[in-house]
Formats: structure tokens, sequence, C-alpha cells
């Protein structure tokens, strides 16, 4: 039996405010995810995945767009997150660990091999923007909502992402 | 011909299924581009998600209902409230929108917002000394309430408030002692200009750090960053463009 809501919500808003709380529940982590690989700490992070979906009730409610609405998501989730970043040093090396594996373990032995360690060279050596797009691709994004999160066109982000792969298969040959 | 072979932008494209007919027959009969699509897509297996442990979704999902639930009781924001003056008020609002269409362009309506304006924004203070205020710990990119935030959009006459693109900011920043109020906030655009949100922070830094260090009167600091933010930024600075 599904758990009950722990407060009523009012008739109008609650089928609303239901579907807001099945999207927290799918996107929430995706979401925590990418806020940490910007440098924010979890706490941080869950902060703004609050306000995102304070905000994302307002739109929905307003008649907003549901338009590549994961896009939307991703992108009040960015703009807040590097608000956010502006405002607190950067946290240490959080935004390299996203490339292990999810077994738990110190991260140095997520880089088990030559190749992790080529393949992470790579990364630490694109530009910001471009890494922005490989970690939302990582989570499962398509190019479409890539480019909504990132205010790109959909032809930026497949280069971008081309221009990356290509630099990642090279690294991994060698 | 080489020519007619995939780039790698298509190839990745393809993954999506954003080729054309024409280009995704070319490349179900290619050899050489399906070899390199393949090497692509070893490439893109390499990228592994985060793996830290997150904390359980529970109770920052319980907190979530209980803010919608709060929401949820409010009528929603509009251009138009229900009630008998409504449809007199139409033709009004709508001459006033095409006005406002032809008048401001986005980005100056976003400049218009670069500074608040001085009777919906005032500034507001918490009673609070220096010595209390720079002992604790500093608050960090502090949010307004979201009823709050939602009755700022509506002060400023922002029906459909786009958070992608404006967030409502503090005045005076908590960090000086500002206070959650309706008048000590206003919605400031993410658009880049020169006068932004980073630029403010840098101010907002600077003026704790004297007002901390004995060198600036708390009241002081209040009363020049919510009188003319950017004024303050050039005294404070002492230049007329941002330093950075």
């Amino acid at each position: 039996m599904a758990a009950q809501p722990a407060v009523e919500l009012e008739p109008r808003g609650s089928a609303l405010a239901e579907e807001i709380v099945a999207l927290f529940d799918q996107w929430r982590e995706p979401l925590l995810r990418y806020l940490a690989s910007l440098g924010l700490p979890i706490p941080d992070g869950e902060e703004i995945v609050q306000e995102v979906f304070l905000a994302l009730f307002q739109h929905l409610r307003r008649g907003g767009g549901r338009a590549n609405l994961r896009g939307w998501v991703f992108r009040v989730a960015h703009n807040l997150g590097l608000k956010r970043r502006r405002r607190q040093p950067r946290a240490a090396s959080v935004e390299w660990s996203w490339l292990c594996d999810p077994a738990p373990g110190p991260e140095e032995q997520c880089l088990k091999n030559e190749t992790d360690r080529r393949v992470q060279a790579v990364l630490r050596a694109l530009p910001e923007q471009d890494r922005r797009c490989l970690i939302l691709r990582a989570e499962g994004l398509r190019y479409r909502e890539i480019a909504g999160a990132l205010a790109m066109s959909l032809g930026a982000v497949s280069m971008s992402l081309a221009r990356s792969l290509a630099r990642m298969a090279r690294a991994a040959e060698r | 011909m080489r020519d007619d072979h995939l780039s790698d932008q298509e190839l990745v494209l393809a993954a999506d299924g954003e080729l054309s007919f024409h280009r995704e027959r070319h490349l179900a009969g290619c050899p050489s581009c399906r070899a390199r699509r393949l090497e692509l897509e070893d490439a893109a297996a390499l990228l592994k998600r985060y793996g830290g442990s997150l904390p359980a979704a529970s109770p920052a999902r319980a907190r979530l209902r209980l803010q919608l639930a709060e929401m949820a009781e409010q009528p929603a924001a509009g251009p138009f409230s229900p009630g008998a003056w409504r449809m007199a008020l139409a033709s009004g609002l709508a001459l006033i929108g095409a006005w406002a269409l032809l008048t401001f362009h986005p980005v100056q309506r976003a400049r218009a917002f670069e500074v608040p304006s001085p009777r919906l924004t005032p500034g507001a203070a918490r009673t609070v000394d220096r010595e209390a205020l720079c002992n604790s710990a500093l608050p960090k990119n502090q949010v307004a309430p979201a009823g709050l935030r939602e009755r700022v959009f509506q002060a400023y006459g922002i029906a459909h408030p786009d958070p992608a693109k404006y967030e409502v900011d503090y005045l005076i920043t908590p960090a000086l002692g500002g206070a959650d109020d309706i008048r000590n906030l206003w919605p400031q655009p993410y658009l880049s200009t020169v006068w932004n949100a980073r630029v403010k922070d840098e101010l907002e830094d600077r003026l704790r750090d004297l007002v901390c260090g004995g060198r600036l009167d708390l009241a002081e600091a209040q009363r020049d960053i919510s009188t003319d933010w950017i004024a303050a930024y050039k005294k404070y600075f002492q230049t007329d463009q941002p330093v950075r």
C-alpha cells in the first residue's frame, strides 16, 4: 500500500503536487550529482533541488509549457547552482568523483587502471561547458534536454560531445 | 566517397535519433561509419555517474510536500484574479501589455531591474549589532521564503516569472543584517549585464569585510547598499566599472 502524504493538500493543487513529488523522486539524484559536479556540497544541492521543484510547481500551475521539462528543471538548477557557487569557496575535488564506479571506496580505487587515469586527464583539460555536456549525458539526458539545460543549441551540444568523445577515444587507445 | 561518411557530430546525433533518413541509411550501410560510431560509444561508456553516497530522499521529500501544501493553499498568481472587476480590468491590462511589449525589449526589461525600485524595495534590516553579526556564521546565499518571492514578482508586475531568468535577491544581504521582508527583495535578472548579481556579491563581501574589520559603520553600509548599490560599488571599489 502506498504511503499517505504527510499533509492533506487542497484538491486543485494536490494532483499537481503529487506529480511534482513523483518528478522529485525521479530527478532528485541526477540533479544532486550534477550540482555536486559544479562543486557544491550535497546539503547545498538539497536546498537547491527543493527550490527547483517549488519553482516547477509554480511554473506548471500557471500553465507553463511542458515541452522539455527535464531540460527546464536542470536549467533552473544550473542557474541556482552557479549563483550559490559564486558565494562560497569551491568544494575540494567533488567535481571529479563522478568518474568513479558506484561501488563505495576511496576515489583512488576508482582510477583503477591506466585508461581511467588518461580519461580523467582528458576530462580535466576540457572546457567547463564541454564537461557539463558530458556530465548531463552521463545522467541520461537527451541532447535536446542538455541544450535546454545549458541554453545551447542542439548543434552546439552535439559538436561539444563529439569533440569530447573523440578526445576520450584517443586517450583510451593509447 | 569519403565526403559521404558521417562526421563525429552526426554520429553523436545518431544516438538520439536526430539524423535525417538519408544519413541514417548511409550509416546502416557503411561499415566504416559504424566502426567509428562504436569507438565513440565505447568512449561514452567510460563515463560513469557520480559515485558518492547520497542521503536518503525521505526527509527532503517530506519537506517538499509541506512546502507544496503551503503553496497549494495560496491562489495561483496570474495576470488576473477572480472577481467582478476582472473583465473591467482586462481591457486596460491588455493596453498596458501592448505598450510594455512595444516599449521593453527583453534586455531592456532585464536591465530595468539591475537596480530595484526605491518605492517597492527601499531595503529593510533586522535589529542586530555589528559584533553579533560578525561573530555569527555567514548566511550562505539565503533564499527568501517561497510565498514572499511570489509577492515580489507580483509587486514588480512579472506575471509569469521564469526561474531560469530571474532570482529574487536581497537588497541588503542577510550577511549585513538584511531582513526577510518584501521591502528588501527584488527580482534580479540572471541575464548577463555589466552590473549583475556577481558584481553585487563582490560589493557585499567588501562591505562585510569593512564592517567586521571596524572600518565602516554597519548602518552606513546598509544605507549605502540600499540607496544605490551600483553607486556604492563605485564608491567602495573606487572604480566606474566592475573590477573583474
